[in-house]
């Protein structure tokens, strides 16, 4: 069986450095399509990436085991991707409208072109929506939707209470199942759009 | 249960994170409730949608690092710390790669805007070094003519810094910018040293910050 990422940050903090190389392999895509969500399709995505395994690599001898590693992990990756907001040098997240390419999905293929097409579309419509949620909104929704942690996880990478958690996801989805309906996405109608 | 006390825990259903009893209290009043039962349908409708969102196919295929080289990994977490994560002039990065560390110089596009990172820069070198001097205060391992060692550094490095900065703009070269890279990356290896590393892999990085320095001067 795998050892746990507890047990491979064990491992590293009693010197067998390797142990991190195996816990990259476990985590880097899912840091990255983290951020990839969080900043918006930026070339920044890999620098961002980058930077939260070095980081990571930086305290993990530090690291007390009380929380999560990937809750610690994620901690990293929203900082980075704060900060990064913060100066202002990533692209703006409205950018997905640039976006040309809504991403392949496994089991394209056989599908018609039609379908093929409203995917991308709704893809895209998706992720400006997401885009266009408060940062606070959308890091929980991003964590919860699309890296599946835990509300427990969540409340530990935003270090926030586990009730905040769930206001801040009821808020994002309210604000998201709004926002799709404008743009008329199936999946998310017939409900009406509150009036306010 | 009521329609309020359905919302507050409507989220742990939706997400299945429930626990059985609450689970089946939600489910009870979703079955007798026809308007909580389609808010809850909507949500569980949007998720659908949600799953749309694709990250892009390219952007998963390159995520993959080759194999880990460890020691410039260290060097480059040194580096990283003292940068703060930004190298300074637009463009600049320290990027790891095929298992190796690469170090780019980026050029400010025009003078003005070199004015402003460069005042920028200034300001991050301030509190960079800042940070150093309290991690060095708080560093466990105490080699004390090393401590002394690395202090100096920073101070000379602080001080060339503040000159440069206020010769003004035409003493603005990328030499000066590679001048403080190779300063930082100093500093970087008397940390690591007093990090604990073996003496070796501070030979390896001062290595890796001599490519720095040679790169950053070619551009
Ligand atoms: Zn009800």
């Amino acid at each position: 069986m795998a050892p746990s990422d507890e047990e491979l940050v064990e491992q590293f903090q009693q010197g067998d450095s390797s142990a991190f190389d195996a816990l990259v392999r476990r985590w880097d895509r899912k840091v990255q399509g983290a951020i990839y969500r969080l900043v918006g399709p930026s070339e920044d995505v890999r620098d961002l990436s980058q930077e939260t395994l070095l980081k990571a690599y930086r305290g993990l001898r530090t690291f007390k085991k009380e929380a999560r590693f990937s809750s610690w992990l994620y901690q990293i990756a929203l900082n980075v991707c704060r900060d990064r907001m913060r100066r202002g040098r990533g692209r703006s997240y409205v950018s997905f409208d640039e976006l040309t390419d809504g991403g392949e999905s496994p089991g394209e293929a056989g599908r018609s072109a039609l379908e093929l097409i409203e995917s991308r579309d709704l893809s895209r419509q998706v992720a400006a929506a997401v885009a266009a949620l408060p940062m606070e909104q959308r890091e929980v929704i991003v964590l919860k939707e699309y890296q599946g942690l835990t509300f427990v996880e969540i409340a530990e990478a935003l270090d926030v209470p586990l009730s905040t958690v769930k206001t801040r996801l009821y808020r994002g989805l309210g604000q998201l199942r709004q926002q799709l309906i404008r743009q008329g996405i199936r999946g998310s109608a017939p409900v009406p759009a509150p009036t306010s | 249960m009521d329609c309020d006390a359905f919302r507050d825990e409507m989220m742990d259903l939706l997400y299945g994170e429930a626990p059985p009893a609450v689970a089946q209290r939600l489910e009870a009043h979703e079955a007798a409730c026809p308007g909580c039962r389609e808010e809850l349908a909507s949500y569980r409708r949007l998720r659908r949608g949600l799953a749309a969102w694709r990250v892009p196919a390219e952007l998963e295929a390159r995520a993959r690092p080759r194999a880990v080289a460890r020691p410039y990994l260290a060097a480059a977490a040194a580096l990283l710390l003292l940068v703060g994560g930004g190298l300074v002039l637009r463009g600049s990065e320290v990027r790891y790669e095929a298992g190796r560390f690469a170090f780019r110089l980026g050029r400010g596009s025009g003078p003005a805007e070199v004015q402003t990172e460069l005042a920028a820069q200034e300001a991050r070198h301030r509190q960079e070094m800042q940070g150093l001097r309290l991690s060095l205060a708080s560093s466990r391992r105490g080699d004390d003519q090393l401590l002394r060692t690395v202090q100096e550094m920073i101070a000379q490095s602080e001080a060339r810094q503040a000159g440069l900065f206020t010769a003004g703009l035409e003493r603005l070269e990328e030499r000066t910018e590679a001048r403080r890279q190779y300063d930082l990356a100093q500093v970087g290896v008397g940390l690591s040293y007093l990090d604990g590393k073996a003496g070796l892999q501070a030979a390896r990085t001062t290595e890796l910050m001599g490519h720095v320095l040679q790169a950053s001067q070619k551009r």
